[in-house]
């Protein structure tokens, strides 16, 4: 199995991990993965990936608009919202 | 320097679908609206809130599988890419990634006599994300969630073109056959048809260098731009003896200079899989077929057919099926007249085009008075007003002033056709020149030019030059 860089994945996550935790959680990421390893016993070599457990087609609609709700109800959990846009920390690239 | 030097160009093209409403949700698609105007509960990412496939947008992407050669697949997948930004609500963009609905198509680029197959590997159907405006406030970012949602099919190019003419060439083509097949209003500046360009360099005949993605241009100047910048730094990079690193790019439009995203030190993880809350897509072969009669006529087969059936010249039948509207136009003039098919082309990218451009105005809202000009260009084609009267009645057709019948009347710009009338006048005209008949008896051509000019101001330039012209060669040689 790979190693596990710890700094990466709460960085994915969007978590703060004190450093003196990055071990205990690097290994119990390993425990976990090791125990989903199990699955890799089942021999699959012939058997077709399944992505969906119901053998059923996506369930569709037509092309057509309905409006469900106003802009206010849209925006009424925002932290912050400055006119009719949500206000956010700044993020730019 | 740069002489034995290529470039390796592959593309991503985002095309927005112009379905009625959005990919997993029946929030409008439409641009321009007020801020949040179109969201729902879906498309702002509320936990609980189930897509639901909009069949508008497998019926189009089925489409372009017809105009762009692609195989259409019965099985595609849609899977959750992950990643983090505020114009994202869900956290993770659907898209398709292992099982695209469209594989291995290819569309003919033509630049004069040169003809080039531009292979393409896949296209996908995919959410776009929302909007986020920076410079309202200094500390905050705006988020216009309007935009997320909206039906995106990501076309992904082969690296097969070779320089920024080709590149602009190839959406070009791309966007021509998207807005023929009327799944794409192929309007840039507003982000419907968008690119990323990767690019790479080599020595001519070498392996394939290490690539750089640009994002997100939006207009054929930047693109062009954008690549010949690239080209050139990552030449310069490895002249100075060092190595291209694999980076998405920005293009910086005030500066016209590329450089790279900040959060380079964390490559992209996506860890896409399938999405649970969507079914796998499965298509009937009937259904698929079922689509194919909804594709009409592409570009080529009427450019064919202008050729074969109407004979215009490659050039003029070239402006006239670069856009939908204009053959539209068209044909339907040559359905409604018996005019000569190249005629009214002549016109139409003449007098008509430039009209159009002048007052800038849409095609298609002459679409109702084809019937009127189709009445002007048979009084020109029958001699009945001349050609110069014809380009002074055209832009009062078009205004609507009037019937061009009426019009004719009211200016009284109908010619003279009468023989009769017509040799008095000439034989009045030819009393007293004696020795300007002898001189052009003696083979002075340039007499006969002046000859028709008196004989047409006799008229007061109604007379019909043909005509004229033919009578008098008659009297003169007498």
């Amino acid at each position: 199995m790979s190693d596990i860089d710890i700094k990466r994945i709460s960085y994915l996550a969007k978590l703060k991990l004190p450093s003196e935790k990055e071990e205990f959680y690097s290994n119990s990421l390993k425990d976990i993965i090791k125990w989903v390893d199990n699955l890799k016993k089942v021999d699959t070599s012939k058997t077709e990936p399944l992505h969906n457990v119901t053998e059923k087609t996506v369930s569709i609609r037509n092309d057509e608009v309905s409006k469900s709700n106003s802009v206010d109800d849209v925006l009424s959990n925002a932290p912050e919202r400055a006119q009719n846009f949500f206000k956010v920390p700044k993020v730019v690239e | 320097m740069s002489n034995n030097w290529e470039m390796v160009i592959g593309l991503e093209v985002h095309a927005q679908l112009k379905t009625s409403s959005k990919l997993f949700s029946s929030s409008p698609n439409q641009f321009g609206s007020e801020p949040n105007e179109n969201v729902n509960f879906i498309d702002s990412g509320m936990p609980g809130m189930l897509p639901v496939m909009n069949f508008g947008c497998i019926e189009m992407a089925i489409k372009t599988g017809y105009a762009l050669n692609f195989r259409i697949n019965k099985h595609s997948v849609f899977e959750r890419k992950n990643y983090f930004y505020p114009d994202l609500p869900q956290g993770y963009q659907i898209s398709q990634f292992e099982f695209p609905i469209l594989s291995e198509g290819y569309i003919n680029i033509e630049s004069g006599d040169n003809k080039k197959k531009i292979r393409i590997e896949r296209a996908h159907l995919e959410q776009d994300a929302g909007k986020s405006i920076h410079d309202i406030d200094p500390k905050y970012s705006f988020i216009d969630l309007n935009r997320v949602g909206t039906p995106l099919l990501e076309i992904v190019s082969y690296p097969d073109l070779s320089s920024a003419d080709e590149v602009i060439n190839y959406i070009s083509s791309l966007r021509q056959l998207l807005m023929y097949i009327d799944v794409c209003d192929g309007n840039m500046q507003e982000g419907s048809l968008r690119a990323d360009v990767n690019l790479s360099v080599r020595k001519k005949g070498q392996e394939l260098g290490t690539r750089c993605e640009i994002k997100n241009l939006n207009s054929f100047k930047f693109i062009k731009q954008a690549i010949e910048y690239e080209f050139q730094r990552q030449i310069n990079i490895i002249d100075g003896g060092g190595e291209i690193e694999q980076n998405t790019m920005l293009f910086d439009t005030s500066t016209g200079e590329t450089r790279a995203m900040r959060s380079k030190e964390f490559s992209h993880d996506y860890r896409y899989f399938p999405d649970p809350d969507l079914l796998p897509v499965n298509l009937s072969q009937e259904q698929i077929d079922k689509i194919k009669p909804l594709v009409g006529e592409l570009p080529q087969d009427k450019l064919n057919k202008y050729l074969d059936n109407y004979s215009l010249d490659k050039d003029i039948a070239k402006i006239i099926i670069a856009e939908k509207q204009n053959a539209n136009l068209f044909e339907k003039m040559i359905s409604e007249s018996t005019v000569k098919p190249k005629f009214i082309a002549a016109w139409l990218v003449g007098d008509i085009f430039a009209f159009i451009k002048e007052n800038n105005i849409e095609v298609n809202s002459l679409n109702d008075k084809t019937k009127d000009i189709t009445d002007l260009l048979r009084l020109i084609s029958d001699d009945v007003i001349s050609n110069k009267a014809g380009k002074e009645i055209l832009p009062k057709v078009l205004n609507g002033e009037g019937k061009p019948s009426e019009i004719v009347q009211e200016l009284g710009l109908e010619q003279v056709s009468d023989s009769g009338e017509l040799e008095k006048i000439i034989d009045e005209a030819l009393v007293g020149e004696e020795e300007n008949i002898l001189k052009f008896q003696g083979g002075s051509d340039r007499v006969l030019g002046y000859f028709v000019g008196k004989c047409l101001k006799a008229t007061k330039g109604k007379g019909n030059p043909k005509l004229i012209n033919k009578i008098l060669l008659e009297r003169l040689k007498k």
